[in-house]
């Protein structure tokens, strides 16, 4: 029986993985080019930050609140302060900019958890209440930090740059995350709860969870992966701004969901989910290769994550599980 | 079949079946109802009466067998909702069907709203539609009102209404009064007597064996999807009908227990909820079981949610071994082993969507949590242990729990609770919609959960249920507590009087 469950899981997690050995035998009869170790590479680089913001991404899904589209905002607000911090020095820098992204997740904590606010449009208007704070805080301008040889600003820019051999900081960084992610998921009793919350709140509370608790420590999840894209996003740009975030909400919540987690909450597997940012990862460098502008990507990922909601909607149906 | 029969026939199904991939849901079933009989349809859960009425309603092209409407020589081919409804068939379905923010008129009426000029709506002409449905069932009220204004027993009066409104001469009613106090049913029953003399044919779904010898002309039972007998009501004995459904001879439905009752564990001082319940003082011992007796409307399900902390608090206390139980915070009277199993299991009793062994184990999350680290090691255990001990039919622990059958879904909601080993546990109507055999499982249960000296107090609205386990009863009526009654005081007569507000004729 054990067995069953395990197989049944590793279908779902693999289902993803099947399209993403799709998208390389594709990807291989598009360019020679794309079966060398450095385009692998690349195609890491361009959505390790996704992959970052969609780990934390998926908590909020999972605890059946959706998404969280105030994730522009919090990287964008803790890329700033960070590069704002940098006097301080590099760590105090850091650990303020992460702060001050879970900050706002803590805000977006307690008011979808102890207030029943609408997640979607509770954290939309942060989205925009924070764009607008930002804008007038600094003017409408940049932050830029000092990057004079030995300063921590020139650390700072060196973050995204790093390598421990040929793998950056960054691709660790989130693969860490993925991992920690899942045991916390799976293994805790935190992930226990969000599972259960996420399958149903109301019965959740009265089998004696603290829902509110759950939630909020599921905004602080995500705020904390998506202050630590945000980061790294200010590091690779050499600065910070209000606008550098803009989209990692919605392509998040698609990784989340062609990932196999289920809108509705308390299904799916982090796993599935890095399986989900691999393949936006593989599409968007197999159409680079094909020379298909950003725009025109954008329909193909709108399109691909309106094809798998409507899919799932569609399977659900006929297993007859719309029941809940 | 019987020879007095001089009412001609309304319905006649002949050798009807239905198979679901699996099952074969009715097997070969013959029914026939005549004009102007009110006719129970009475089985366990799962016994087919569902799904033989889904035949009729249209639900199904893929029935087999023959169905003959009003004396017709003609086969009536039932095959979609929309014959079903010109043969002269009316379906009221426990779930009712209407939309809450809209006007009582326009749900009266959906589908055939008086129009002028080919599009706009004439609004006199809907009230005075309206108007006339509402007569038909002894509904006075403004049809303007809208659905979320009205009670729960208005309501279902205005899905009768609705569907009296397309003329059938076959009235189907499936568990009618479920969400209805005593004097609502009473109601009920006189607009179904005027049905009946107005020449309609009534047949009722029910689990209520005293709903279906109060009302009822004659009773069909199934069992495992196969008509057992069809019989007068008036040659039968609620023994017989349940011997019938379950196949088996019961001596008794409530073994007498003894109780072994200790010292008081729970006490209840001054509990007030402002609106909901006042000045309400109990208490309960280790081995006891206390029912709480009361009309629906009378705050037992108010108190019991607010008493266990799940709901705020104006005033009182709740002391549970010797310390008070903080108010308004049910996680610490989880961990104390004050448990309240809630009495709507879909939305907030069970996790519907996940397996059921994860429901099992869902309560036992901070006994197997070390430093936040949850240990999965004895979740199976566990659920294998509680699927044996209630006898919870199941494919396996990991089906989900919404797949489950109304029977296995309640008892894997008790389960749920069981695990955690309650001190006190509170039932808020732990067999609603339950088969028998499903209910005398649940009662076992809850009879051993005293023996082990904890303490349970339930509230029922099922009256023999209560009778039978309650060690004890309060009599809650408006709010207040206003007695309470002995286990040497207590019948169905003397508890139902008491609820009613008449202590002493119920201890006379």
């Amino acid at each position: 029986m054990l067995k069953r469950m395990r197989l049944g899981a590793l279908y779902e997690i693999l289902g993803i993985y099947l399209i993403a050995l799709l998208l390389v035998a594709i990807g291989r009869f598009v360019s020679p080019q794309f079966l060398t170790n450095e385009n692998f590479l690349n195609i890491l680089n361009g959505v390790v930050l996704l992959g970052m913001a969609a780990a934390g991404m998926a908590f909020v899904t999972y605890s059946g609140n959706m998404a969280d589209l105030s994730f522009p905002s919090i990287m964008a607000f803790s890329g700033i302060i960070t590069v704002a911090a940098l006097p301080l020095g590099l760590i105090p820098a850091l650990a303020i900019g992460v702060l001050a992204g879970m900050a706002i997740g803590a805000m977006n904590g307690i008011v979808v958890g102890a207030l029943k606010a609408n997640p979607i449009l509770w954290t939309l208007a942060v989205s925009f209440f924070m764009e607008g704070f930002m804008r007038f805080t600094w003017s409408n301008n940049q932050v830029y930090p000092d990057t004079a040889p030995g300063t921590s600003g020139a650390a700072f820019i060196q973050l995204f740059r790093v390598s421990a051999g040929p793998v950056p900081l960054t691709v660790l960084v989130m693969i860490g995350m993925f991992i920690a992610g899942h045991f916390v998921m799976t293994r805790t009793r935190f992930g226990i709860e969000t599972k259960l919350v996420g399958s149903s709140r109301e019965t959740a509370r009265t089998s004696g969870i603290n829902v509110r608790r759950v939630i909020l420590l599921d905004f602080l999840v995500a705020a904390l992966a998506a202050s630590t894209a945000g980061i790294f996003l200010a590091s690779m740009n050499k600065l910070g701004v209000f606008y550098l975030g803009l989209g990692y909400d919605f392509k998040a919540v698609t990784a989340v969901v062609i990932g196999g987690m289920m809108l509705s909450g308390g299904r799916g597997h982090l796993f599935g989910v890095l399986g989900g940012v691999l393949v936006i990862g593989l599409m968007s460098n197999i159409m680079d290769f094909l020379g298909v502008t950003s725009f025109r990507q954008n329909i193909v990922t709108g399109g691909v994550f309106i094809l798998v909601v409507g899919l799932h909607q569609y399977l659900l149906r006929k297993r007859g599980k719309d029941y809940a | 079949m019987d020879t007095s029969s001089f009412e001609p026939t309304a319905l006649r199904m002949e050798g009807v079946s239905k198979r679901y991939p699996g099952t074969l849901a009715v097997d070969n079933v013959d029914f026939e109802a005549r004009v102007g009989e009110v006719h129970a349809l009475m089985g366990e859960n799962g016994a087919g009466k569902s799904t033989l009425m889904k035949i009729l309603a249209g639900s199904f092209d893929d029935y087999t067998g023959r169905i003959f409407i009003g004396g017709s020589q003609r086969e009536a081919n039932l095959h979609s909702p929309a014959i079903a409804k010109e043969n002269g068939i009316g379906m009221i379905y426990q779930e009712l069907s209407l939309a809450r923010p809209i006007s009582i008129a326009e749900n009266l009426l959906v589908g055939r709203l008086p129009v002028r000029y080919g599009f706009l709506l004439d609004k006199r002409a809907m009230i005075a539609e309206a108007k006339r449905c509402l007569e038909r069932v002894g509904l006075d009220i403004d049809p303007m009102t809208t659905l979320e204004e009205i009670s729960q027993h208005e309501a279902q009066l205005v899905e009768i209404a609705k569907v009296l409104g397309n003329m059938p001469c076959i009235l189907v009613m499936d568990e009618p009064t479920s969400a209805l106090s005593r004097e609502e049913v009473d109601r009920l029953f006189e607009i179904i007597q005027q049905l009946k003399r107005a020449g309609l044919t009534i047949i009722y779904i029910s689990h209520h064996l005293s709903e279906v010898f109060r009302i009822a002309d004659r009773v069909t039972v199934l069992r495992d999807g196969r008509k057992i007998a069809t019989k007068d009501i008036s040659e039968v004995t609620p023994v017989d009908v349940v011997q019938m459904m379950v196949g088996k001879r019961i001596d008794e439905f409530y073994s007498k227990r003894k109780a072994v009752i200790g010292e008081p564990v729970l006490k209840v001082r001054n509990l007030t909820r402002r609106g909901f319940f006042h000045n309400v003082s109990f208490h309960a011992s280790r081995g006891e079981i206390l029912g709480i007796a009361g009309l629906s409307g009378a705050g037992r399900t108010e108190l019991a949610r607010s008493m266990c902390g799940l709901d705020p608090l104006d005033d009182g206390d709740v002391e549970l071994g010797g310390d008070f139980v903080p108010p308004e915070s049910y996680q610490e009277s989880v961990r104390r082993g004050l448990f309240y199993l809630s009495e709507d299991r879909k939305s907030d009793g069970l996790f519907l969507r996940l397996p059921v062994q994860q429901n099992l184990v869902s309560v036992l999350i901070p006994w197997n949590t070390t430093l936040g680290i949850y240990s999965s090691r004895n979740d199976a255990r566990v659920a294998r242990d509680m699927i044996r001990q209630l006898e919870i039919v199941t494919a396996s622990a990991l089906t989900d729990a919404g797949t489950l059958s109304g029977g296995n879904q309640q008892k894997v909601l008790l389960g749920k609770w069981l695990a955690g080993r309650p001190r006190v546990l509170v039932l808020d109507e732990p067999t609603r919609g339950v088969d028998v055999s499903a209910k005398m499982k649940i009662h076992d249960a809850v009879m051993e959960v005293a023996d082990q000296g904890n303490t349970v107090i339930l509230i029922s609205s099922d009256l023999p249920e209560l009778v039978g386990l309650s060690d004890r009863v309060v009599v809650m009526r408006n709010g207040h507590l206003i007695g309470e009654m002995r286990k040497e005081q207590l019948s169905e007569e003397s508890v139902l009087l008491a609820a009613n507000g008449q202590m002493e004729r119920a201890n006379a």
